[in-house]
Formats: C-alpha cells, structure tokens, sequence
C-alpha cells in the first residue's frame, strides 16, 4: 500500500546561547524517517527533550525543518525547510484546549476563520461545513454561539478536534491531546477518534507518554530519545519484544 | 492503631448567593504504615481534602466535621496555635505543581534548609552551619539527585519539573514525618521519572513506615501498590475499599466505568476497538444534581436515585449505590 505520509531524513537543529558571544548547535532532530498509511495511526514515545513536541510542530508547519523532506501522497509538501502553503491537509490539536483557543471568539467564528483564510468558500456553504462539521464531533449546531469558557474540558476538546476537521485534513497531529484528560472524559474522545478514523480513514500522529493507550490506539511505534529514533515497528512487536535500551526502560515502568 | 479518622467531612463554598457543597460528608480512616489513595476526576474535591486535613485552606471554605482525629486528638477542637503544631511536626504534604509551589525568588538550599528541624547542637555558629549544609545534602541525595552542588545552588526556575518534584518531595520528608500527603506527584512527570518518584516513596512506606496517602486520577498508578482506595466522584464518596476487591469486585457504576476505560485492565478489549464510557460530563459545581451526584450519567440510574444513597459496609468494603452491581464483572 502506497503511504500517505512519508517523512525523510528530517533533521533540526537550534542555535542556544552558549557563552556571552558565542552560540552553540543544538541538535533536536537527527535524520527522522517515518511513514504512515491511509487510516493508520502512529505513536511517538520518549523522554521529555527528546524532540517529541518539535516533530509535531515540523509536521503541522508550525516550524521550518532544515534539512529532509515531509511527503503527503507523493507530493513533496516541505523540502529542505521550504514549505508548501498547504497547511490544511496536517493539522494539529494542543495539550491544552482551554489555553490553546481564543476566548474572544466565538466558536462559530474561529472555525469560520479557518474556512476564511484556507478555502474559497461562499458564506452558505461556510455556515453549512461549520454545521457538519460540529455534529460530526458531537456538538451541536447552536454551540457555535458559545464562547469558550462555556464549555467543559472534554467538549472543549471536540471544540479543538472540530477546528482540526474542519479542512478536511488528511493526517491530524495530536500533541499530548488525550492523556491529559480525566479518565472517563478521555475514554469518550478516544472513542470519537477511533470512530472518526474507521468512518473516514483519517490518519492519526500521536504523541503522548500514556503507554496503555499508544499500545490499544496506535499501529506503529517510534521510539525518540536525544532527536534519534531508536526503535520503530509495529506496536505489538516492539511492545513484546523490545530492542533498545531506551525503549526497555522506558516500557518497564 | 488508628493514624487518621475523619468521619463526615463536609467542605462549603459561601457564594453571594447559595452555598456550593463541594465535599458532601466524606469519612475515611488510615492506619499506620498503610497506603491510601483517593481517587476522582478533576472537580471532585480530592485536593480540598487533603488541604483540609493539613489546615490550609482559607477562610472562605466552611469546613464541618465530625471529627478529625489525628492519633486520637481531635484537631477540629485544638487552637490554630496547637493545631499547627501537630500538623507541621507529623504531616507533610506534597502538593500538585511544584515549580509554582516553590519559592521562586530563593535558593533551593534555603529553602531545603527552612523545613530542618531545629536540632540542639551545641556547637560554634560554624559548625551548626556545616551539620545544615550535610543535612541538606544527604537529603538531596536520598530523593535521587545525585549533582547536588548545581540543584542546590540553582533557582527554581532553572530546575526541570521532574527535579523540581523530587526537591518537594525531599522538604516533605526532611521532619520524617508519620503521614504524607501526596497531591498527584506525578502528573506533570514522563513515565521514567515517575517510576523513580514511585520508587522512593514505596521504599519511605517500608522502610520509615511512613504512611501515604495518595490523591491521584488514574487508578492504574496506584493500583500495584496501595492498601485501600477511596473513589469520589463529584465530592461524593462512592466506593471505598482494599484494593483488590475494588479491581475484582467494584460494585458502584463509577467504579466499574474507571475500571473499564483502562486497556490495561479490560484484557477482551481487541486493537482499536471503543472503551466502555459513561455518557455526558462531569457537572460543574455550581450545577450538582440532587441526590446520588452520578444519576444523571449512571446507566442503572432509577427513580429512587434522586435521594442520597447511604453508605453500604460489607466486608471492609463500602460502597454508596441504591443498586450495586452484585455479579461479577467478568
């Protein structure tokens, strides 16, 4: 099967201070590979510092890579740190849903900012894809209306999911979006995810330190540590039969 | 012998209007060299009780009980004066956030240093100085850092949470003291440092016969090593118990959800398929529903559900539910 996502030879680095006048190469990333298929979901695990978050932020665009390309179905969308305005077909959901939407805005209007600024939509069809799009997550028509302080945390981040959806994007990056919630709370969300992923094929980013639900939700596994993948698989066979060090200590507890 | 007895703690918010009940009559007892935990989602009271216990909540909060007992002293009944007193010589706490709940315009040493024991050395003032400074260290050193003269000498705001978390844990333990509350050490944690945070107060437990109880809202944490749990949901106490008969047996419906929505524990789950959910949300406070707070989500809910259920003891385990679940879950 041809992959839907294809990362090659991702590599980052930042410039810190390391003196008075002098700077030092930090390496984040070095030479990350990865590829996912249509409907599949892959996990990233490791150590906080370990790169995590700066890989999710590569993929959705949030950060320019410096050297390595990002493929979407063939087609190049970031090469050596030159990205394609195509923002649209990744996109991202943040830890914190409450600190990471506008409290100025109405729901209704930050998802019709996201059609404004990326679709040449008319104004009906932009009020008719809010309204799918809010039922497809499990809101209704008329939270649109409502400003975010109104909402719990576990509608807050349908809220979220549904400004992730509503581009229609091919792979949806989630940034420890799940493991931070209450635990009957999260069960709901997973399941919304997994029946999103199953009705349309969405291919899901995972990144999250919770290890039980990367090993229930995910179909492969990288294992970063120092901005180097050390492990990559398939779920069950890294979880049984782990190779690296880091990978051993990091499941053994 | 019996460490802590509280028996119908009921914590109130005084609004303009109403009066929020955030903790609705609340009883729990802890012996000695026991490991205890309460569990809840967020919103369920977990942190105003241990806050409580310790005395530090402000006077907003209208606190009620029937009693406190701490080693047979009521604490409701001692002066502020005496109160702190028996607090601060027995009990610690460990509280949720740890680089906000420390000082951050103070060195860690001295703020290590602070929490010691006055010790009556009767050395020159140098030499009181130096013992300090080796206290300091072998404490540092036992909570499992090992570069101690650059933790010491840093802010902490220079410090990772994880050695930020381990700095609080080490001010806890500085007065060995009989109970520690522990407000969910873990959750700004990775899984590595967890289990080395795990570690160090399992082996407080065994080897200080230090007791702990723990505030967390993942039951899997704790299930491995804790004596008893204590479910709350909503500032209700719903199902109390040793844990293992609240893993085989739960007999609330909340207890059953938690239980269900790990993957660890629901073993004829196959890949990718949906968890067990309750449906809707956790009601805020200022919308509790009457009765058995978990009614309008409960999928056994009935009529009779709009009274408060009472407290069902049956074998050391207790459970509030006007129709328990009697058969077994699997």
């Amino acid at each position: 099967m041809q992959p839907l996502l294809k990362v090659q030879a991702l590599s980052k680095t930042f410039n810190v201070r390391a003196g008075l006048f002098s700077r030092k190469k930090f390496e984040v990333l070095k030479n990350i590979s990865f590829s996912v298929g249509k409907g599949e979901s892959i996990a990233v695990i490791g150590e906080t510092g370990s790169g995590k978050s700066t890989l999710a932020k590569l993929l959705s665009g949030a950060d320019s890579a410096d050297s390595g390309q990002i493929l979407l179905e063939n087609n190049i969308i970031e090469n050596n740190g030159v990205r394609d305005n195509q923002c649209r077909h990744i996109r991202m959901i943040f830890q914190d849903s409450g600190a990471s939407l506008n409290p100025g805005l109405t729901i209704g209007d930050m998802l019709d900012d996201c059609l404004l600024y990326n679709t040449d939509f008319e104004k009906l069809e932009r009020i008719e894809k809010i309204n799918t799009t809010l039922s497809k997550v499990g809101l209704l028509i008329d939270h649109q209306h409502y400003y975010p302080h109104m909402f719990s945390v576990g509608q807050l981040q349908r809220v979220a999911l549904a400004r992730a959806l509503i581009l229609d994007p091919k792979v949806v990056v989630l940034d420890e979006a799940v493991s931070s919630l209450d635990p009957s709370i999260r069960a709901q969300i997973v399941n919304l995810l997994l029946k999103l992923q199953r009705d349309t094929g969405l291919t899901y980013v995972m990144i999250t330190h919770h290890l039980s639900l990367v090993r229930h939700i995910s179909d492969q596994v990288i294992v970063l540590d120092k901005g180097e993948v050390v492990e990559y698989g398939p779920t069950e066979s890294v979880f049984q039969n782990p190779q690296s060090k880091v990978t051993q200590r990091l499941l053994s507890c | 012998m019996q460490l802590l007895d509280v028996r119908n703690l009921t914590i109130e918010l005084r609004t303009s209007e109403t009066v929020i009940r955030a903790v609705d009559r609340v009883s729990f007892s802890l012996k000695e060299g026991e490991v205890h935990a309460l569990v809840g989602e967020s919103g369920s009271g977990k942190s105003l009780i241990a806050k409580a216990i310790v005395g530090v909540l402000n006077e907003r909060w209208d606190i009620t009980a029937d009693r406190i007992h701490w080693r047979g002293v009521d604490l409701m009944r001692l002066t502020p004066e005496q109160r702190r007193k028996t607090v601060s010589q027995d009990i610690a706490m460990i509280y949720q956030d740890p680089s906000r709940c420390l000082d951050p315009t103070a060195k860690i040493f001295d703020q290590i240093a602070e929490t010691l024991p006055e010790i009556a050395s009767k050395g020159f003032f140098l030499k009181r100085n130096r013992e300090r400074k080796d206290r300091v260290k072998a404490l540092i050193h036992k909570v499992g850092i090992k570069n101690h003269e650059a933790v010491l000498s840093s802010y902490p705001h220079e410090l990772s949470e994880g050695v930020c978390q381990k700095v609080m844990i080490a001010m806890a333990i500085a007065r060995t003291p009989k109970l520690l509350i522990a407000d969910e050490p873990t959750t700004a944690l990775e899984s590595t440092t967890k289990a080395q945070v795990f570690r160090l107060l399992k082996s407080l437990n065994q080897l200080k016969n230090m007791s702990i109880l723990m505030i967390s809202h993942e039951l899997e944490e704790i299930a491995h090593w804790s004596h008893g749990i204590h479910v709350l949901y909503c500032g209700q106490m719903v199902e109390a118990g040793p844990t293992h008969k609240i893993f085989s047996q739960p007999r609330h419906p909340y207890t059953q959800a938690l239980l269900k929505s790990l993957p660890d524990y629901e073993q004829g789950l196959a890949h990718k398929e949906p968890f067990y959910a309750l449906k809707g949300t956790i009601p805020t406070l200022q919308h509790l529903p009457i009765g058995c707070r978990l009614g309008p989500r409960c999928p056994q809910a009935q009529k009779a559900c709009v009274v408060t259920p009472k407290f069902t003891k049956h074998n050391g385990h207790s459970y509030a539910c006007h129709f328990p679940l009697i058969k077994d879950m699997r």
